[in-house]
């Protein structure tokens, strides 16, 4: 399958030339620069011609596209989207395609809202029945692909199409939304999905101070041998003030917190568990070598199934969560609500391949990648493209990040 | 076994099809006689290529001429492969000039007369020999586009004639032995059209006996009027098939000779190495075997057995075999991977094998991962904080420390595994286990294509674990490691795998069947 890490920067350099004596030091300090420049090249690329999307419509649309509280509504109202391209990135990431996560999310939608409207279940129920649905959804793909042996997009398009039809199902056909003067949706759930529903900025201020002060600790840590700690320290102490210049006075940082919506939010804490799991622990690494070379992970003793099945349960429960923030933003559930956000979650987690991380799907790249992709549709949106231009640009973006990250990595690589 | 299937399949056709071959197509049977267009010369004039400030090519001028069989060889790293790529056309030269039939060429690898053969063979397993050949061929039409599969079948048998090979074309590749499947592949160069051959260490697989069958046809190929370049990390290959010998080393050509003139010891020499044979092998040293860790009683595989093996602390055992012969079936069992079908594995408690699994292309390794990750993955617990987070700075300490052991190049933890050679990947894996730190490694083909120096390397380290209180369980169809560090060895065969004998008191007739 081709969904293997796909390794970019160009590679026209087999380091293992590397002969003995006086000769491989240099051959190691010339490979590296090379390998250095290509790939800073390489990822800059990308970021660059976002960078460069930008700068334009700056220039065409100004402060009707640069406006800080804008730019974070699209990303707020692109957040079930940009869950599900996380639920995708981890399946992807262990060499599966999971094509269900939208009938997963379509299912949550619509239980979340109409468990309350139609049942009257308190909403906790809801959401807790709901985030368990995702996770059983997970297993029953799981269990076609690595118990049955059914191919992976075969079982997935499947079971999407079961969980679509379940939906179907119980709404009989049709919406389900908040009938005039019956049951209402608690406040709290509404909550999550409406950008007016702020994260606190006493929490996002010291989520922001803890992750500085981890930072720091993390680059003392790592002070190169030839720097005295005084010098280090010093030079990681203007580091701080220096990024947190930018931050405040070219990313608006305190305007960013305080337009900060809890769905929003929510999607940052997603991001950052998934990507400590998947990056920093023993299950990440198990879960990308199976991804790689799922023979060679079972031979050196991962349980590559089990990996398999815990990345396909974790893109159920991710993709529950989509659906519940979706059904809160909408108050409503209708059949096709989710069914357009495949292809901006694939083409999200395929942009992550290109725009760091040398080629490999990679969490926070998801995460830019989904949204740098709005920012690029909504600023054409803004500038008077009729919105239905939105999955030309989707698709095009998907395939030439797969056909540039395909072509980088080729070059020389025994295939 | 096999081969007794193969020969009942050829009388069966003889009988069946031989009249309806035309009487011309006889005449191509057996190699011998095949009619070959002769080979254009090839000649290399002073070729570099170079990746960034690092030259890997420092002037090669080789000529090579119809009619000869050309041993090419050297370390891992001396450019064998870039120079294969380079000639293939993978890479640009910055460099130099290749003449094909005197004129200046690109790249030999458009062209049709000339053919690279890889380790791996490029053959598809669920097809047929047919539509394995017809895949590189201008297919045969009855009515286009309907394929006329009669005459198809004609073709695919005249070109196995070609290679001395008697089987029905319609024998699925998976089915063949793995010589059967590198002549397959030879065949497949000469239907379409080749008349020079590169042939990139597709015999170091092979068992000794099946290598040998692949080389004759080689060598009448080449009396032919073929030119065949023979790549292989195998000495005695090299002796046995080459009429001349050339010998690569940091990127230029040490030695162009003669093979009559050479002897093992005097190549060896050339290629500044250490030989395999005079692997430290310090027997006697230690407290001899300790306590028993894994115990196979009457154990089955699908393919082989029963078996019966014990392995304890602080000695190599060695089984040697075909690889047919379900050798590495053996070695999965005892890494607890696969069940047996009949028998039990008995392990001691706590027991924990290490494996280097025996196809180190597909199976050994991530690709597309970090060398780093491709040594941590067995051995990441012991580094997780107290939060279950792993702890990179110490694994990268604890990587880089084996790396530099094993002198695994290049240094740089971080570059992707597929830029390592053969040999540094093999490294790379038992540095895996050497972090993993298992009680018993389990080490299916240690050596495979690997160069002599590795495999010095290699086979001190089997000691110095077996020193170490270590068990070491060898499975290699190539018998020298067996007899460079194993105590014990044994054969597998189609019958009953007997508990392995010293290595001391075997006779000498069994020394020889086992080698």
């Amino acid at each position: 399958m081709s969904s293997g890490p796909l390794t970019a920067g160009r590679r026209d350099r087999p380091a293992d030339q590397a002969s003995s004596g006086e000769d491989g030091g240099a051959v190691r300090r010339g490979g590296a620069i090379t390998a250095l420049r290509g790939r800073v090249l390489q990822e800059a690329l990308t970021v660059v011609a976002f960078m460069v999307i930008f700068a334009v419509y700056g220039g065409w649309l100004g402060g009707k596209f640069f406006n800080v509280k804008a730019l974070i509504l699209d990303v707020h109202n692109t957040v079930p989207s940009l869950l599900l391209a996380l639920a995708v990135v981890v399946t992807l990431i262990a060499g599966q395609f999971d094509l269900s996560v939208t009938g997963v999310a379509t299912c949550a939608t619509f239980l979340s809202v109409g468990l309350t409207i139609k049942q009257g279940w308190p909403e906790a129920a809801a959401v807790v029945l709901v985030l368990v649905g995702g996770v059983a959804a997970g297993l029953l793909n799981a269990l076609l692909v690595v118990g049955l042996r059914v191919n992976t997009f075969i079982a997935t398009l499947g079971t999407n199409g079961l969980f679509l039809g379940i939906s179907a199902v119980y709404s009989g056909g049709g919406q389900v939304s908040v009938p005039l003067g019956g049951r209402q949706l608690p406040g709290w759930f509404s909550t999550i999905g409406a950008f007016t529903g702020k994260c606190w900025p006493w929490l996002t201020w010291t989520v922001i101070a803890v992750a500085v002060v981890l930072g720091l600790r993390g680059a003392l840590a790592r002070r190169p041998a030839r720097l005295t700690p005084p010098v280090w320290a010093g030079l990681c102490g203007v580091a701080v003030v220096a990024a947190a210049a930018v931050a405040e006075l070219v990313l608006r940082l305190s305007e960013v917190v305080d337009n900060l919506s809890w769905a929003v939010a929510l999607l940052l804490a997603v991001a950052c568990v998934l990507w400590l799991v998947v990056g920093h622990t023993v299950f990440g690494r198990n879960l990308r070598a199976t991804g790689a070379n799922s023979t060679a992970a079972w031979l050196t003793g991962v349980r590559t199934a089990r990996v398999t099945t815990a990345a396909f349960v974790i893109g159920g429960a991710v993709s529950a969560v989509a659906g519940i923030v979706l059904g809160s933003a909408l108050g409503s559930a209708t059949p096709d609500a989710a069914g357009s956000f495949l292809l901006p979650a694939f083409a999200a987690a395929f942009l992550s391949t290109v725009l760091f991380s040398s080629g490999r799907f990679h969490v926070w790249g998801t995460v830019i990648g989904g949204v740098f992709l709005v920012w690029v549709g909504q600023g054409l949106i803004s500038g008077g493209v009729n919105f239905t231009w939105m999955d030309v640009i989707n698709g095009l973006v998907l395939i030439s990040a797969v056909a540039i990250s395909t072509t980088f990595s080729r070059k020389g690589r025994p295939t | 076994m096999c081969m007794a299937r193969v020969d009942r399949s050829v009388h069966k056709r003889g009988r069946a099809t031989s009249p309806q071959i035309p009487p011309e197509e006889h005449r191509l049977a057996g190699s011998a006689g095949a009619p070959l267009p002769e080979a254009r010369p090839i000649d290399i004039v002073s070729l570099h290529k170079r990746f960034g400030s690092v030259s890997v090519l420092r002037g090669i001028d080789l000529q090579l001429r119809a009619g000869e069989v050309v041993g090419l060889m050297g370390p891992n790293g001396a450019g064998k492969s870039t120079l294969l790529k380079t000639l293939s056309g993978l890479y640009s030269p910055d460099g130099g000039q290749i003449l094909l039939g005197g004129e200046p060429v690109r790249s030999l690898g458009d062209r049709p007369e000339v053919a690279f053969i890889h380790q791996d063979l490029g053959l598809i397993d669920e097809m047929s020999i047919t539509d394995n050949l017809r895949l590189a061929q201008r297919p045969s039409y009855r009515v286009w586009p309907l394929l006329d599969h009669q005459s198809e079948d004609r073709l695919a048998r005249r070109a196995l004639q070609f290679v001395g090979l008697a089987l029905r074309p319609s024998t699925k590749v998976g089915e063949l032995s793995p010589a059967e499947k590198t002549l397959v592949a030879i065949a497949r160069a000469f239907a379409r059209g080749a008349s020079t051959l590169f042939v990139d260490e597709a015999t170091s697989t092979l068992a000794t006996s099946s290598a040998r069958r692949v080389i004759e046809v080689l060598r009448s190929l080449a009396r032919a009027g073929a030119i065949v370049v023979l790549i292989t990390h195998k000495l005695s290959e090299i002796l046995e098939a080459a009429d001349r010998v050339v010998v690569l080393l940091d990127g230029q050509i040490v030695t162009d000779d003669p093979a009559a003139g050479l002897d093992r010891e005097a190549l060896v020499a050339k290629m500044r190495s250490v030989d395999s044979r005079h692997a430290p092998r310090d027997d006697g040293a230690g407290d001899g075997p300790g306590a028993e860790l894994v115990r196979f009683e009457q154990v089955r595989s699908q393919r082989c057995g029963p078996v019966t093996l014990t392995v304890r602390a602080g000695e190599a055992v060695g089984l040697t075999g075909t690889p047919g012969s379900g050798l590495h079936d053996i070695g999965l069992m005892a890494a607890g991977l696969v069940a047996p079908v009949a028998g039990k594995v008995h392990r001691a408690p706590g027991v924990r094998c290490g494996l280097v699994p025996p196809h180190r292309e597909t199976q050994g390794g991530f690709n597309d991962l970090q060398v780093r990750e491709n040594m941590s993955i067995s051995a990441l617990p012991q580094w997780r904080n107290r939060i279950g987070l792993l702890d990179g700075r110490r694994e990268s300490r604890h990587v880089a420390g084996i790396a530099a052991r094993l002198s695994v190049t290049p240094r740089s933890p971080s570059a992707p595994f597929w830029v390592l050679s053969g040999g540094n990947k093999q490294k790379a894996i038992f540095g895996r286990l050497l972090l993993q730190q298992p009680d018993v490694f389990v080490l299916c083909e240690p050596t495979r294509g690997v160069d002599v120096a590795t495999r010095a390397e290699i086979y001190s380290l089997i000691t110095q674990l077996r020193r170490d209180g270590r068990g070491v369980l060898v499975l290699s169809s190539d018998a020298e490691d067996l007899l460079a560090v194993c105590d014990r060895i044994a054969t597998v065969g189609s019958g009953p795998v007997e508990e392995p004998e010293p290595v001391g008191a075997l006779s000498t007739g069994q020394l020889e069947g086992i080698l």
